[in-house]
């Protein structure tokens, strides 16, 4: 296997006395599709707030492209092809649906027009090409989290963390969100899909990795994963519970 | 017929004046109204300002164009002001706005003493052609030196309208203000962008000191009569909308103009905050809050 394009390394994070993350390891390949899995509180949500920047960790290393980025505060994350999208989307309102793309395309070094067309393509990608003028505040739950991760493609980047992009959404605004990111992913980037939606994962993923009590409790295929009794105990338990 | 030349009078006297009091909030609309930092030493580095102009002024150079210059030193203190606030606070995790309050409280003493200490409490002014002359429309009279400031305004608030929804990095600068995390996702650094919008408020303040210091002479306590003035309008417009500064300022200068001939001038400091007041009761965003 060629160098990962993200390593993860002892990565470890208590807030007080509640340790909330780690320490744990992992790799994502190039082009690859992780899905990462684990019930409420498990870790998720700390593990890519340290990916992306968002927190600091207490131990471990953190590198992209072989450079250690551990120290880097999130926009120079994100420069470098590391974005990401939010569990609950926040468009800026007061903006239309093209501007809410246009913010993070100043300190690119091409010309309004290229700004505009890259929007432009990032918004039929995703499906929202007609509302483009449409305020943001205006939008349908599904639009928003097109528009969420419209918002984190609008920087070009090579991985995509999207954190529960499709919670609440039906069974159809599902397989739309779904046929957006393989289309992404064909398209070169790199996804690491946060999910609490089983089938949705499963189908998505390539490789599924489940934390527990922010540790690694299971790797392996979608297939492994959804057989494995340990993975089963701790979150196919909790969900036939429920 | 006396009374309505007086109402017609106070009209355009309010009009005049409250376009003047826009100036002054311009910079507050951006530092309060769009990034939430309580910004009270604003109306002091406006008289900072107007100082610098003076100064300039003494060598023959037009307060405006005095103004102009001294918009690039001072858009860089800006810069400097904002790296030590979020040094002090925002890094911190703080950011708690008591603490900014009282820091800004400090720092407008500190401009008021050391503007003490160097040029004295005597008041100052600039020496322009047209002061002591008045338009003359009919039977509304308006003195040029708050004519000529006021006309300031309407471009100002043009440019700056046209800055903040027009470039991305007006667009960076309305967006940090909404959500610091979603904006570096993007790749924009969010303290330089808010450190760029202070900057901006800043060179605003001298603008506003030149327009301020032709209207009559400054002393280093002037600022003082307009915090509550400044801040109500901002508020007032819906916090941070460019053009709604402006028509919130002008809604309270006619008010006050109004309550000034007709009733008592020692009435006119409460008319801003009873507009607000009744405002917000009906409205809780402000008047064109919402609307761009």
């Amino acid at each position: 296997m060629s160098e990962p394009l993200l390593s993860v390394r002892d990565v470890s994070k208590s807030f007080g006395a509640i340790k909330a993350l780690g320490p744990v390891g992992l790799d994502v390949a190039e082009g690859e599709r992780l899905g990462i899995i684990g019930p409420n509180g498990s870790g998720k949500t700390t593990l890519i707030n340290c990916i992306t920047g968002f927190f600091r960790p207490d131990t471990g290393t953190i590198s992209y492209k072989g450079q250690d980025i551990t120290r880097l505060p999130a926009y120079r994350r994100a420069r470098l092809g590391l974005s990401r999208s939010f569990q609950i989307p926040h468009p800026f309102t007061g903006m239309t649906v093209i501007e809410n793309l246009l913010v993070p395309m100043d300190y690119g070094a091409t010309s309004a027009r290229k700004e505009l067309e890259n929007a432009e393509e990032i918004l039929r990608s995703v499906g929202l090409a007609e509302r483009r003028d449409h305020p943001a505040e205006q939008l349908s739950q599904l639009e928003l989290r097109k528009l969420e991760l419209a918002r984190a493609l609008a920087a070009r980047p090579a991985i995509l963390i999207a954190d529960e992009a499709m919670a609440g959404l039906s069974e159809a605004e599902i397989d739309d969100i779904l046929s957006v990111l393989f289309e992404l992913n064909r398209a070169g980037v790199t996804v690491i899909m946060i999910e609490h939606i089983m089938h949705a994962v499963m189908r998505y993923s390539e490789r599924v990795i489940c934390l527990e009590t922010g540790q690694v409790i299971a790797e392996g295929s979608p297939e492994k994963i959804t057989s494995s009794p340990v993975v089963q105990k701790v979150y196919f338990g909790e969900q036939t519970a429920r | 017929m006396i009374v309505l030349d007086l109402a017609l009078n106070a009209v355009a006297t309010g009009i005049v004046l409250g376009s003047i009091y826009a100036l002054l909030a311009l910079g507050l609309a951006i530092t309060f109204g769009i990034l939430h930092i309580p910004n009270v030493a604003h109306p002091a580095i406006v008289i900072a300002g107007a100082y610098a102009v003076v100064v300039l002024n003494r060598f023959g150079l037009d307060p405006i164009l005095a103004g102009l210059l001294w918009s690039i030193p001072f858009y860089f203190i800006g810069l400097a002001f904002y790296e030590f606030y979020a040094r002090s606070f925002e890094s911190r995790g703080g950011g708690n706005t008591l603490q900014s309050l009282t820091l800004f409280f400090g720092i407008s003493l500190v401009i008021e003493i050391a503007l003490v200490v160097a040029y004295g409490t005597d008041l100052r002014s600039v020496r322009v052609g047209y002061v002591g002359e008045s338009l003359r429309l009919g039977t509304v009279a308006i003195p040029y030196r708050f004519l000529v400031p006021a006309l300031i305004t309407p471009v100002v608030v043009f440019l700056l309208w046209l800055y903040l929804s027009k470039t991305n990095t007006g667009l960076a600068i309305r967006a940090v203000a909404h959500d610091e995390r979603a904006v570096s996702v993007a790749g924009v650094n969010p303290t330089a962008i808010k450190r760029h919008a202070f900057g901006i408020a800043t060179a605003l303040a001298v603008i506003a000191g030149a327009a301020l210091v032709i209207t009559g002479p400054v002393d280093p306590f002037a600022g003082r009569i307009h915090i509550g003035r400044v801040f109500a309008i901002v508020v007032l417009a819906g916090m941070g909308t460019i053009p709604g500064t402006l028509a919130a300022a002008i809604i309270i200068g006619v008010a006050e103009s109004l309550v000034m001939s007709f009733a008592s001038p020692s009435w006119a400091p409460g008319v801003a905050f009873a507009i607000l007041l009744a405002t917000l009761a009906l409205r809780p965003t402000g008047l064109f809050g919402g609307v761009r």
